[in-house]
C-alpha cells in the first residue's frame, strides 16, 4: 500500500516527465511545463530548499556568484616583500601579487569556504591555493591557515602552496559534487559545493529510474547507518577519528575535526544513535547556534529518568550542576590557531579549569 | 654539556667513517703483521738496564698501589694520546677500581669497539647502560657490536632503541645507524621497513653504491646481506635499487623513466613492480595500484602484493574490491601479517565485523604494536557496541601515533 502511494505521489511529482519520454531521461533533464526540471527537489522539497544555503552546501563558490568578494571589491594584505590584492569587478575576481618589481594578477577560479575563503588559482597550468585568504572576522585578508610558515623566495612562491592532483582531489573532493571521476579530477563534471549526489550515491541513477517508474534502485540509506558508520561517512571530509591518528595531528587546529574529536568522547558508542553526527546535526539545515537546542540530545541519555530505568548497566550521569546550555560547558568553544575562528570542540567531557586542550 | 657519549660519538663516527664503515662485509679488521726480529734490539736493552737501576724506586712506589684518580687521570692522558691499547688497560683498571663510574665504562666500551674487540666493548657498555639506561648512543654502540658478533635480533632492537633515544640525531651517526638498522630489517624479511629506513638516508643525502644495493636488496625481498649476494645479482641489484632512491629523493620524473627501462630489462623477476607500487602509494595511489596489479601478472601468488593491493583499494574506500584480494593474501600465505590485517579490515568494513576480529587479533600477536590494527579494532568494537574496549584501542592508537594520550588519560 505504501508503494502504492509513492508512486502515486510521484507519478503527479513527475506526470510531465513521462510524456516528454525520451528527452526526459536525457542527462540534462528538460524543464517541465509549468514546473521546471525534474530533480531530486520534485520530491525531496524540504531537504532541497534548504540544502543549498548549508555550508556544506557553499562549500564551493565561483567569484561571479561570491556575495563576500562582491561585498569587499579591494581588499590588500601585507606580509614580507609582497603585496597581495583581491580586487572584484563585474562579476571578475583576481588575485594579485607584487613584490615591487614584478606583479602576477591571476584569476580566482573557484573559493574554498563558506565562511573563510580560500581560493584556488593557476598559473602555467599548475593550481595553488591562495597564501592568503579571506576572514569574516578580520573583515579582510591574512595569511591561509597552515601556510604560516612558508617563506617564498619568487613571486611564484609567493602565489601561494601548490597543489598536487592528490592535494587538488581533496580540496575539490570535498568542497564540491562530482569532482572525482574514476579516482582521477575532472573539472569538467564538477558542480560548486555539496549537492545531494556528493553523500548520497546513486542518486542520479535513482533519480532516471524513478523517472522510468523503476522505484527499486533507491540510493543506500545513510540514515541506517550505525553512530560508528556515521562518523566515517562524515569524516571522509570532516576528517575521521582513524585518519587524524594516521597523520598524527595534534593541538587545537584538530578542534575542526568534529569526527575525531566526538570518538574521543567518553561517552561515543559507535552503536548508539544518540551520539551520532545525525543525532544532532540535519545535513540539510543550517547548523544550529542555540545551544538549547541541543539539550534535548544531551538528555537523551543524561536523564534521572533513564539513570533509573537502567540499573543492571551503568547508566550515562546526571549533570550535577544543571539541566540546560549542556554544549556551553561541556563543549567549549576553541579559537582555532591563526584561523581567526572558533570550534565548538565535539570531544564532549567534564571541562577541568586550566587543563590543556586533550588530543 | 659534553656528554661522555657526545664526546665518544664524534669518535666512533671517525672510526667508522675512515674504515669501510658502511659495509659489513669490509668492516672486518685486517690484523696488523708482526714483524720478528732475532736478537734484541738496542733500545730494549736500554730499558732494562734503566729498570735494573731503577727497580729499589719502584719498588718502594709499588708499595702504595694506585688511587683511582690516579688511574682515570692516566687513561684519559692516555687516550688523549691516542695510546689505545695503554688506554684501555688503564680504563680496565680504573672500573674494576671504580665499578660505578660510567665514564670509565664508556670510554672502555668505545675504544674497546674502536679495536674490533667486539664482544669486550658489548660488555663494558652493557654496565655503562647499566648506569646509564637512557643512553641512546650507548645502546646503539652495543648495537654495533652485537651486529658484528652476529647477534642480529639483539643488535637490531638495541640499535632500535638507540635511534629513538636520539643516537642517529647527528646526520654521519644516523648514516652509520640507519644503514645497519635497514640491512638488519631486510635480514628479518621486515622489507618495508627497511625502505622506510633507506628513504631517511636518501632523504638525509647518505647515498653510495652500498646503499644503493641494500635498498634493492629489500625491494626485491632478499632477505641476506649485501656479503651474501651472489655475484651474477650484484648488478640487477643496483640497477633496482637506483631508480627506488629516485623515488625516495623525489625525483619521481626520473624514477618512473629508470624504472621503466628496468621493468625491460629484467620482465619476469618478481617483486620489481611490487616495489615501485609500494613507494608511489603515498604520493600515487592510482599509479600504485596499477604496479600492483602488473606485479601480479608476474607473480600471481605474491601474497604481499594481493594485500598490498587490498590495502590500497581500501584506502580508497572500495571494499568490495578490497575483500577479494585480501583473502587471496591470506589463502596464499596465511602467516603474513598484512594479510591478517588486509582481510580482518575488509571483513569489518563490508559488515562482518565479528569474523574480521580474529584477523585483526592475528596481526596483533605478531606486532603488537601496529597501529593499523588497533585502529581496525577499535573500530570493529565500536561498531559491535563494545564500547569500553573501543575505548581501550583508542586509546592504544594515541599512544602508538604519540598523539599524547597516556593509558589512563582522561578522553
Amino acid at each position: 500500500m505504501q508503494r502504492c502511494k509513492a508512486l502515486f505521489f510521484f507519478l503527479l511529482c513527475c506526470a510531465a516527465a513521462f510524456a516528454q519520454s525520451a528527452a526526459a531521461q536525457s542527462r540534462s533533464t528538460p524543464p517541465l511545463p509549468g514546473k521546471g526540471p525534474v530533480t531530486c527537489a520534485s520530491c525531496h522539497r524540504s531537504q532541497a530548499s534548504t540544502q543549498p544555503g548549508t555550508q556544506m552546501g557553499r562549500a564551493m563558490q565561483l567569484p561571479g556568484d561570491n556575495p563576500d568578494l562582491v561585498a569587499h571589491p579591494k581588499m590588500t594584505y601585507q606580509r614580507g616583500a609582497y603585496t597581495y590584492e583581491v580586487v572584484t569587478r563585474n562579476g571578475q575576481s583576481q588575485y594579485s601579487v607584487t613584490d615591487g618589481t614584478h606583479t602576477l594578477s591571476l584569476p580566482i577560479l573557484w573559493a574554498m569556504g563558506a565562511q573563510a575563503q580560500t581560493w584556488v588559482v593557476e598559473h602555467n597550468g599548475q593550481m595553488y591555493e591562495s597564501l592568503v585568504s579571506y576572514y569574516p572576522t578580520l573583515n579582510g585578508l591574512y595569511l591561509t591557515v597552515g601556510d604560516d610558515t612558508l617563506a617564498p623566495k619568487t613571486i611564484e612562491d609567493a602565489i601561494g602552496r601548490p597543489l598536487s592532483e592528490e592535494d587538488a582531489k581533496t580540496c575539490f573532493g570535498c568542497h564540491s559534487t562530482n569532482a572525482i571521476v574514476d579516482h582521477k579530477l575532472d573539472l569538467a563534471t564538477l558542480k560548486p559545493g555539496l549537492t545531494c549526489e556528493h553523500c548520497h550515491t546513486g542518486a542520479m541513477e535513482h533519480l532516471k529510474s524513478e523517472i522510468k517508474g523503476d522505484h527499486s534502485n533507491d540510493p543506500p540509506s545513510l540514515a541506517d547507518l550505525s553512530s560508528e558508520d556515521i562518523s566515517n561517512f562524515c569524516g571522509r571530509c570532516h576528517r575521521s577519528w582513524e585518519l587524524v591518528v594516521r597523520a598524527g595531528w595534534k593541538g587545537p587546529s584538530n578542534v575542526r575535526f568534529q569526527p575525531y574529536r566526538l570518538a574521543n568522547s567518553k561517552c561515543f558508542n559507535g552503536a548508539d544513535p544518540r551520539i551520532s553526527c545525525i543525532a544532532c546535526h540535519d545535513p540539510h539545515e543550517k547548523v544550529v547556534r542555540d545551544v538549547t537546542y541541543y539539550d534535548s540530545k544531551c538528555l537523551a541519555c543524561h536523564s534521572p529518568a533513564l539513570e533509573a530505568a537502567a540499573p543492571t548497566s551503568p547508566p550515562a550521569k546526571t549533570c550535577p550542576v544543571a539541566k540546560s546550555n549542556c554544549t556551553s560547558c561541556h563543549m567549549p568553544k576553541v579559537p582555532f590557531p591563526g584561523g581567526h575562528f572558533v570550534f565548538t570542540d565535539h570531544q564532549i567531557r567534564i571541562v577541568r579549569p586550566n587543563e590543556p586542550y586533550p588530543n | 654539556m659534553t656528554t661522555p657519549d657526545s664526546r665518544f660519538l664524534t669518535e666512533f663516527r671517525i672510526a667508522e667513517t675512515t674504515g669501510s664503515a658502511m659495509h659489513p662485509a669490509r668492516r672486518r679488521h685486517t690484523p696488523t703483521r708482526r714483524v720478528r726480529r732475532k736478537g734484541f734490539p738496542p733500545i730494549l736493552t736500554i730499558l732494562l738496564l734503566t729498570m735494573l737501576l731503577l727497580e729499589p724506586a719502584l719498588a718502594i712506589a709499588q708499595d702504595t698501589p694506585p688511587t683511582f684518580d690516579d688511574v682515570s687521570a692516566a687513561a684519559s692522558a692516555a687516550r688523549a694520546q691516542g695510546d689505545l691499547p695503554r688506554a684501555i688497560d688503564l680504563y680496565q683498571q680504573a672500573v674494576q677500581l671504580n665499578p660505578q663510574w660510567p665514564d670509565g665504562w664508556w670510554y672502555l666500551g668505545s675504544l674497546q669497539y674502536g679495536t674490533n674487540a667486539y664482544a669486550p666493548a658489548a660488555g663494558a657498555l652493557t654496565h655503562y647502560i647499566d648506569l646509564t639506561p637512557h643512553a641512546g648512543p650507548a645502546l646503539a654502540l652495543r648495537g654495533l657490536c652485537e651486529f658484528e658478533e652476529g647477534k642480529y635480533p639483539e643488535s637490531l632492537q638495541d640499535l632500535q632503541q638507540g635511534i629513538s633515544l636520539g643516537a642517529a640525531n647527528q646526520p654521519k651517526n644516523a648514516g652509520i645507524l640507519l644503514y645497519h638498522e635497514a640491512l638488519l630489517l631486510t635480514k628479518a624479511g621486515r622489507f618495508e621497513e627497511a625502505l622506510g629506513q633507506y628513504t631517511l638516508m636518501v632523504k638525509h643525502g647518505s647515498v653510495n653504491d652500498d646503499v644503493i644495493t641494500g635498498i634493492g636488496l629489500a625491494g626485491l625481498r632478499m632477505p641476506i646481506f649485501p656479503q651474501e649476494i651472489d655475484p651474477s645479482q650484484a648488478e640487477m641489484l643496483l640497477l633496482v635499487g637506483r631508480p627506488a632512491s629516485q623515488v625516495m629523493s623525489g625525483d619521481l620524473p626520473g624514477a618512473h623513466r629508470s624504472f621503466l627501462a628496468v621493468f625491460d630489462r629484467f620482465p619476469t623477476t618478481p617483486n620489481l613492480h611490487y616495489l615501485y607500487g609500494y613507494l608511489l602509494f603515498t604520493t600515487d595511489p592510482d599509479q600504485s595500484i596499477a604496479q600492483f596489479q602488473e606485479e601480479l601478472t608476474v607473480s600471481p601468488t605474491s601474497a604481499i602484493t594481493h594485500a598490498m593491493l587490498a590495502w590500497a583499494y581500501g584506502m580508497r574506500g572500495e571494499y568490495v574490491a578490497d575483500l577479494p584480494n585480501a583473502q587471496k593474501a591470506v589463502q596464499e600465505d596465511p602467516s603474513l601479517p598484512m594479510g591478517q590485517l588486509v582481510l580482518g579490515r575488509a571483513m569489518v568494513e563490508t559488515g562482518d565485523v565479528t569474523g574480521g576480529l580474529p584477523h585483526l587479533l592475528a596481526m596483533l600477536a605478531s606486532d603488537p604494536q601496529n597501529l593499523e590494527a588497533h585502529l581496525a579494532l577499535a573500530k570493529a568494537y565500536s561498531k559491535l557496541g563494545r564500547a569500553e574496549d573501543a575505548r581501550r584501542e583508542r586509546l592504544e592508537c594515541l599512544a602508538l601515533s604519540g598523539q599524547g594520550a597516556a593509558p589512563n588519560a582522561t578522553m
